[in-house]
């Protein structure tokens, strides 16, 4: 890809979005890599020939997706509200997730994932146990009771978040909380799971967060990591400077490891080659700035009372 | 910037004359015989052929010797002369669309030549207008009424692919933007409407369609990662036609090829004398020189040579052209 003008850069030469090329330099495409890596690592006279391209865009993205699950701190944040059914619909290109926070009043208040599970599928059982089955030999299925409990907001929480008179000022302003809850009971709080917040539990196969009823009507930010693939679309991919040279090294080790009648020791090279320029990105990209460094250490002379 | 005008204007030697002359020459030389000119030119062709297809082969060779490093650069840079004659072979043509996202290889009916070797299969990434024309406006105006070229973005200098007749893709250059439904082309050739068209920025050409074998290309478009996609496409060939994918690439000279096409025929032609020897007369409109270049001569004529020995039954004939490119082949 050819370099920008400033012009371009700022402004998108007049175009609209005027903002699409902003840190664009910080990347190169997909497009870009494939290009380089055919024109200078492939060819007659060098390790890598005769080898597909398809090959050479299937290890760039492969190589690209690796570095996206940890390598490149490029985290996405989706903020949706969570409506009657309690529920989060993961995006369509979450991988894996960092944090969860409820935003509210103004503030971000991280979220703690329940460890008791809160949803399930249920069977339809007649009176004596015995289970119904559809015509194709599928079992029946019904709403389970833990579902519909957790959105009715019956469920007991282990957290502090639900049914208890303690977090409750109306509750402590009647005076009646005592005889229900806590007496003689709590000595000490559990803070594992000690918390005010509402709670939630990622169901990855259901593609959804249920959180517990406390949660109706806020507002959720949900913070994750997508593979950058951007959804199929090939000339929106892109990989950070930094990992350029990874790219190509990546690419060159996958065909030369898994090609017929290549020397150990030149495989071995490659993938010698492939790590220690990750590391080099890695290190380059931490970012370890002396001002950063300072501020972290100025912490340190801070009194805690 | 003279000596740019001398090796236009210069014509070059007829070579086909000497390698006849040179074949009579020896033939007669101990009365072996006689050839034909249609005999000659028949030997000929398949010479040039034979000679054309070891080009190929010779190339690969080379490449292997400057792998194992047996071969230099500058003046011994030997590849350098194979890839300037096998170029001189090379045409870029777009393709005629058959259906859907099917064209056919090149063809001399096509695009004038039949081909040897696909080299390249390149698609525009982006169709700016296409349509079908509804007037006509003294040959080099497009005209559509429904089109909306200014508001496509059509420019002065874009290529504009129209199929004229017989699915043969023309390319026009656009010369003026007249309105949204009028475009000035650079030749008046448009004189029906009816014509399927296409309008592509030059420098959108630049997606190469990826060769991708029949036993692989189903797996390619059910792979998520690598399914072809216009910024990389692929094709299959069935038959004589190739299959371009992704299955949207349907558009009216959208693909276009680079391919090392077939020398063309070689044909000594003459005038005829009664009762005389037929004289070499290149101003026939059939007369086609060989393609290749003059050091070829030699193995040109130990070819030809071979051919008539076996066709005129002489052994020393057949061996003496064997024993000629033999001599050839181990100076290279």
């Amino acid at each position: 890809m050819a370099y920008l003008s400033q012009y371009q850069y700022y402004e998108n030469g007049g175009a609209a979005p005027t903002d699409a090329n902003w840190g664009s330099y910080q990347y190169v495409s997909l497009e870009d890599v494939v290009n380089n890596f055919q024109l200078m690592y492939t060819g007659n006279h060098s390790l890598v020939n005769n080898e597909e391209r398809y090959k050479i865009l299937f290890h760039a993205k492969r190589a690209i997706q690796e570095l996206n699950y940890d390598a490149f701190k490029e985290i996405k944040a989706l903020e949706l509200t969570v409506y009657d059914n309690l529920t989060f619909v993961l995006p369509s290109d979450y991988v894996n997730w960092v944090r969860l926070s409820l935003y509210k009043d103004g503030w971000l208040r991280p979220l703690n994932e329940n460890i008791q599970v809160n949803s399930a599928v249920s069977y339809l059982q007649s009176n004596t146990g015995t289970l119904s089955f559809n015509g194709d030999g599928t079992v029946v299925t019904d709403a389970s009771t833990l579902d519909t409990e957790r959105k009715s907001g019956q469920q007991n929480s282990i957290y502090l978040n639900q049914n208890n008179a303690q977090d409750d000022a109306s509750e402590n302003s009647e005076a009646n909380w005592y005889s229900d809850y806590s007496i003689g009971a709590r000595y000490g709080l559990n803070t594992e799971t000690a918390n005010a917040n509402p709670t939630y539990r990622i169901d990855k196969k259901a593609g959804v967060i249920n959180f517990d009823s406390t949660m109706l009507n806020e507002n959720c930010v949900l913070e994750y990591i997508s593979d950058g693939m951007e959804g199929g679309n090939d000339s929106l991919v892109t990989v950070n400077k930094l990992f350029e040279e990874y790219i190509y090294a990546a690419i060159k080790y996958e065909i030369l490891n898994s090609k017929f009648n290549v020397q150990e020791y030149v495989v071995n090279r490659a993938r010698k080659d492939k790590s220690s320029l990750l590391r080099n990105a890695k290190i380059r990209l931490s970012n370890i700035h002396p001002g950063r460094l300072l501020m972290n250490l100025r912490g340190q002379n801070k009194w805690i009372k | 910037m003279a000596s740019f005008f001398l090796l236009i204007f210069v014509k070059k030697k007829p070579m086909i004359n000497s390698v006849r002359n040179t074949v009579l020459a020896i033939l007669n030389k101990n009365n072996y015989g006689y050839i034909s000119p249609s005999d000659f030119n028949l030997f000929a062709k398949q010479a040039q052929l034979d000679i054309f297809d070891e080009y190929f082969l010779g190339y690969n060779s080379q490449i292997n010797k400057e792998n194992s490093r047996v071969s230099g650069t500058g003046y011994a840079d030997i590849t350098k002369g194979y890839e300037e004659v096998i170029d001189t072979f090379s045409v870029t043509s777009s393709l005629s669309k058959l259906y859907d996202n099917t064209y056919s290889v090149p063809t001399s009916a096509t695009t004038g030549h039949e081909y040897y070797l696909l080299n390249k299969i390149l698609i525009y990434s982006n169709v700016t207008s296409s349509g079908v024309t509804t007037g006509i406006n003294g040959g080099n105006f497009l005209v559509d009424s429904t089109a909306t070229f200014q508001t496509d973005g059509v420019s002065v200098g874009d290529v504009v692919s129209v199929v004229i007749s017989n699915s043969v893709v023309t390319n026009f250059k656009v010369v003026a933007v007249t309105s949204q439904t009028s475009l000035q082309v650079n030749i008046a050739s448009l004189t029906s409407f009816g014509l399927s068209y296409s309008v592509y920025k030059p420098s959108n050409l630049k997606n190469e369609a990826e060769f991708v074998h029949n036993n692989k290309i189903t797996m390619l478009n059910k792979s998520m990662l690598t399914a072809p996609t216009t910024t990389y496409p692929a094709y299959n060939q069935e038959g004589l036609s190739l299959t371009l994918h992704p299955s949207t690439i349907t558009d009216v000279g959208r693909v276009v090829s680079q391919y090392i096409r077939y020398p063309k025929d070689p044909k000594w032609t003459y005038i005829s004398l009664t009762g005389g020897e037929p004289i070499f007369d290149q101003s026939q409109s059939d007369y086609q020189d060989f393609e290749l270049p003059i050091d070829d001569g030699n193995n040109l004529v130990a070819r030809i040579l071979q051919y008539t020995g076996v066709s005129i039954r002489e052994g020393d004939v057949y061996k003496f052209g064997a024993t000629l490119e033999q001599q050839e082949t181990q100076e290279q």
